[in-house]
């Protein structure tokens, strides 16, 4: 409850330092494992950005935006991951991607053992140049959707 | 504008806010999807002013078992903004007085003018944010630009210079416009421009309808201490 408590004073007296720097920007990238850990799929980025969205999807979203804002609470759990690494963050993106892979058919009848693992990824630039680095492996856990609700 | 008609503008926005935010979770995970279940109702009941007092304070305590929940906010500052704003209208509806409402409605105002002015602030102290480099930087590698065309705009420094000027100048100049209602009103319309933008390039949708949710303070406020 404390914990809780903690969490709302930053509502309650609020910083506003919106964008005061550009920080290191988190990918999430996720690959698929075999019962022996040999890793079977490349890293992929998960939910790449379209390469275009057009003015009227643009006006659809400022009412429903349900996976763009849950991508950003992800950016927000892989931010928190990189500072301060919690079960909660890691869980909360192993099930949205594992959640996610079974809405294209790799769901736990067909994962056959199969692991998910996911790294994070930051890119940012250096004197002119955009730098990107893994700064964090998360652990292998079965696939199965909804595995840490 | 009277403080009660304000209040009830407020509640409206912030109830149609939340009922946004709440139908985007019912198809997620089970333990998530009935905190947004049971919040649905209640923002309904501020949307249309049915008991809002009840549904304030049972807001609030979804709110902090969202919190729990996520660990945090789902949505960074917009959910902040939604917070503060719930935390508020808690306040008037239980103020001894006249007077305690005030300051409470009063606080929301303040907060919404520091929302723009410290944004202002921290990115004009930046070197970076004056040469239009760190919005270069939001567009080229930044998570935030919904589609890989946007990324392209990167490519032109003198829009990005422009840009970056005009929105620190602006969120700076905010406080100033809260000396007549017209040019609160004007700026007003800049900023909800300014929030309709980044829903559109950054897909931050719940900026603009806590951010609106909060106006009808401001211009209470400009109203109560200026006019």
């Amino acid at each position: 409850m404390l914990h809780t408590l903690k969490l709302l004073l930053p509502a309650l007296f609020p910083s506003w330092r919106f964008f005061d720097v550009i920080a290191p920007s988190p990918r999430i990238q996720y690959a698929l494992f075999d019962s022996g850990s040999e890793r079977i799929t490349e890293w992929q980025e998960f939910r790449p950005r379209p390469v275009k969205v057009s003015p009227l999807k643009m006006l659809k979203r400022m009412v429903w935006n349900s996976a763009w804002n849950e991508s950003l609470y992800l950016v927000s759990c892989a931010e928190r991951l990189i500072e301060f690494p919690t079960r909660h963050s890691e869980n909360e993106i192993l099930t949205r991607i594992a959640t996610e892979l079974s809405k294209v058919g790799v769901d736990s009848q067909n994962a056959n053992g199969k692991s998910l693992q996911f790294r994070l990824m930051t890119i940012r630039r250096v004197e002119g140049r955009l730098e990107q680095e893994v700064v964090f492996y998360s652990r292998k856990d079965v696939l199965m959707p909804g595995m840490h609700e | 504008m009277s403080l009660e008609y304000a209040v009830r503008l407020t509640e409206m926005l912030l109830g149609f806010a939340f009922v946004l935010q709440s139908i985007e979770h019912f198809k997620s995970q089970n333990n998530e999807r009935w905190l947004f279940i049971l919040r649905l109702p209640l923002s309904l009941s501020l949307l249309i002013g049915f008991q809002t007092s009840w549904a304030v304070f049972l807001l609030l305590g979804l709110a902090l078992a969202t919190l729990h929940r996520f660990q945090g906010p789902y949505n960074g500052g917009s959910d902040r903004m939604g917070l503060l704003i719930l935390c508020c209208l808690c306040v008037v509806h239980i103020a001894p007085s006249d007077r305690w409402q005030e300051i409470a409605f009063g606080y929301l105002a303040l907060q919404l003018v520091l929302s723009y002015f410290m944004s202002g602030w921290v990115k004009i102290a930046n070197a970076d944010w004056r040469s239009g480099r760190a919005l270069c930087d939001v567009f080229q590698f930044s998570t935030y630009p919904v589609s890989e065309s946007l990324r392209k705009l990167a490519d032109y420094p003198w829009l990005m210079f422009c840009l970056s000027w005009y929105v620190m100048l602006f969120e700076l100049l905010f406080p100033i416009s809260l000396v007549s209602i017209d040019s609160l009103i004007v700026m007003l319309a800049i900023t909800a421009i300014f929030h309709f933008s980044n829903a559109c390039l950054f897909g931050l949708n719940r900026f603009f309808w806590v951010w609106i949710a909060a106006y009808p303070s401001i211009i209470w406020f400009q109203q109560r201490i200026f006019a």
